[in-house]
């Protein structure tokens, strides 16, 4: 395949941006997972982190080829996952947002005093290993599960929950399992992406794990909207798009991005797209 | 590739018929793009922007003169926001879109740590001005750094505190960011090697606010000074609870790089009294060139330097020299002029190491804090 010299150029300039739209995207899907099922859960970037540097490790440490690094990175979030999870998911609402935020910041200060991590170094010198078709593939592959999840049975059972917990329950939805569930893939998408992103950018650091970014992927969702997979992945590029996009304003570039994320939640409450999925029979 | 020589021929080609009516087109190639890459926007924006006021003011005197014969310098500053991501797609920006041949910064040396490998890989000679952290100029051949890294600087402090009478020291560190984290571990590595006896090391959040119960132990031991490497802010809140809990002036406070800040007598004032830095650059230096520096920032901002536009400034003037050097806008022939560069700035005379980073730490002096300001120590 010959690539256009102008092409090339342009794919080199924003290689990094078009890696972060795919990895964003799972990361919007991980938060979309548990508000599915009506769990305000923000445990995505404490997930992220631990696929992160559990693949970093592997890579520099153990020294194992990237095709095994990929699918064992999602082992540490799972079972992080696995072990949280009894415990919280008897919380529900901002208990449990401010549960699993604390959960996050557990993890920032392991990172920050232990010195296998790094400490506030961080990992530097990761090999670029991930590709675009890599990221791009998983994508589109948690987009069709997740879409298909959501036009079976499960999807309606999710989707009760999410409008009336105890409802569902009494109508014999088993809301515990579907938490875990829900809870389980969300580990598994963010640890994905925290393994893709620390294999694109050479470097990771404690701080890009922490309080911050489990707010903006929760951003991603709200301003995209739950009604389909698609939403929140659409959020998650419009606010990743939108600093660079700006750039040519320099100084009033917050301050355009911040109006412009103000503008649609005013407008928009139920986020871009807020369609619901279509289901046979409903 | 051929395709891209071909056009570049046939825009040559171009010029040369259309000479005179293709102006705007001639002024394009009479300009050599240079990147830099700063943090302007959010709460550490004060370093970029200091770094971008020494840089402009820099290139206002080259440009009178221009480069290779004539040739403008066309800076392009992007913002990186502190933000890894951000730095990298400006970096990426700088050399895809703008096609710079070289690039100065990015401010911090996490950023560097992501931005490097990027403009490493394209062969883009990159220039830190203000990263101190250990490794940098390891991540390739074609990245140096102006900035004194604190290996440099710590030990020239601490050989004057020993000098005072310093037998035993208490280190304090901020352990949440990288800068505060490396600056201590050249701390400890410094008061080791001049057989300082370390009796305490204590860590805190850079968020801070209540140190006591780490002063109180130190103060426990007695020490003859404590070292703190952290960001200014938390420096202040020590030195503001260590006066309270009692520490007098027989105990000596040693400043990292973080503490090289006029905000540190703003915030401490008289709490600060007798702190001692090591600094790369002072106001004061009575040197002619650092005297019109000086003046010069004053006359065009309204507000006194800082190292930071210091170090930029002398950045500036180097890189200019090396494209001079080079006799082309090649990033290449600049890398390999950079090299041999001998410059002597308002930080005092400067080559490079083989290794790309600074030669010689002969322009550090020690500061004292005396009544909120720096002054050079006795």
């Amino acid at each position: 395949m010959i690539i256009p010299p102008w092409l090339d150029d342009f794919l080199w300039t924003y290689q990094n941006l078009i890696h972060a739209l795919g990895i964003n995207g799972l990361l919007a899907l991980s938060m979309y997972v548990v508000l599915a099922v009506g769990q305000l859960s923000l445990g995505q970037a404490a997930f992220m982190g631990l696929g992160a540097y559990s693949s970093a490790l592997m890579t520099l440490k153990l020294k194992l080829p990237f095709f095994m690094v990929l699918p064992a990175s999602c082992v540490v979030p799972v079972l992080f996952a696995l072990a949280i999870g009894v415990p919280t998911l008897r919380l529900s609402g901002v208990y449990l947002a401010i549960a699993t935020i604390g959960l996050g910041e557990v993890l920032r200060a392991v990172y920050l005093n232990v010195d296998y991590f790094g400490g506030a170094l961080g990992l530097s010198g990761i090999p670029e290993r991930a590709e675009t078709w890599m990221i791009y593939g998983l994508l589109f592959a948690a987009v069709a599960i997740l879409w298909l999840v959501g036009r079976s049975g499960v999807g309606r059972a999710m989707e009760a929950m999410r409008e009336d917990e105890t409802a569902a329950g009494v109508m014999g939805v088993n809301v515990g399992r579907y938490r875990m569930g829900a809870l389980l893939a969300s580990a598994v998408l963010a640890g994905l992406a925290g393994a893709l992103g620390a294999h694109v950018s050479s470097f990771i650091g404690p701080n890009e794990y922490g309080f911050e970014p489990a707010v903006t992927i929760l951003s991603y969702a709200l301003l995209g909207g739950i009604g389909t997979p698609l939403a929140p992945v659409l959020g998650a590029w419009i606010l990743t798009l939108l600093p660079e996009l700006l750039r040519g304003f320099s100084d009033l570039r917050l301050v355009f991005n911040g109006v412009i994320i103000v503008l649609a939640v005013l407008f928009l409450p139920n986020g871009l797209l807020s369609w619901r999925m279509k289901r046979r029979g409903a | 590739m051929i395709r891209r020589h071909f056009t570049a021929g046939l825009v040559t080609t171009g010029l040369v018929g259309f000479g005179a009516a293709s102006l705007p087109a001639l002024a394009q190639a009479q300009t050599v793009p240079v990147g830099a890459i700063e943090i302007l926007s959010g709460p550490a924006a004060a370093y970029g922007i200091a770094i971008k006021g020494g840089l402009d003011l820099a290139l206002d005197e080259i440009n009178q003169k221009g480069v290779l014969g004539g040739k403008k310098i066309a800076l392009t500053v992007e913002d990186s926001a502190a933000d890894k991501n951000q730095a990298i797609n400006a970096a990426r920006k700088l050399i895809g879109r703008d096609k710079v041949v070289a690039i100065i910064g990015p401010t911090l040396s996490n950023e560097m740590f992501a931005v490097g490998p990027v403009t490493n890989e394209r062969k883009i000679p990159t220039i830190g001005t203000s990263t101190t952290a250990n490794g940098i100029t390891d991540i390739g051949p074609y990245i140096f750094r102006t900035s004194l890294p604190e290996a440099d600087v710590v030990p020239v402090t601490f050989k004057k505190a020993q000098a005072r009478g310093v037998k035993t020291v208490a280190l304090m560190y901020a352990n949440d960011d990288a800068f505060s984290k490396s600056g201590f571990d050249v701390m400890k590595a410094a008061a080791e090697k001049l057989g300082l006896n370390i009796l305490a090391i204590e860590s805190f959040g850079t968020k801070d606010t209540d140190f006591a119960a780490q002063l109180t132990k130190i103060k426990g031991l007695k020490p003859d000074a404590v070292a703190i490497s952290a960001l200014v802010e938390p420096v202040s809140g020590v030195l503001l609870q260590a006066r309270q809990l009692g520490f007098g002036k027989e105990t000596l406070f040693i400043g990292g790089n973080g503490s090289n800040s006029p905000k540190l007598g703003a915030i401490a004032g008289a709490a600060a009294d007798g702190l001692i830095v090591g600094s790369p650059w002072f106001i004061g230096k009575p040197d002619a060139l650092n005297q019109k520096f000086v003046a010069a920032f004053k006359a065009k901002y309204g507000k006194d330097p800082d190292q930071f536009a210091a170090q930029a400034y002398d950045c500036m003037f180097i890189l200019a020299a090396a494209i001079d050097r080079a006799g082309a806008a090649d990033s290449e022939k600049i890398t390999a002029a950079l090299a041999k560069t001998s410059y002597t700035g308002v930080m005092g005379p400067f080559t490079f190491t083989d290794h790309r980073d600074p030669a010689s730490a002969e322009g550090v002096v020690v500061l004292e804090m005396r009544d909120g300001k720096f002054g050079i120590a006795p």
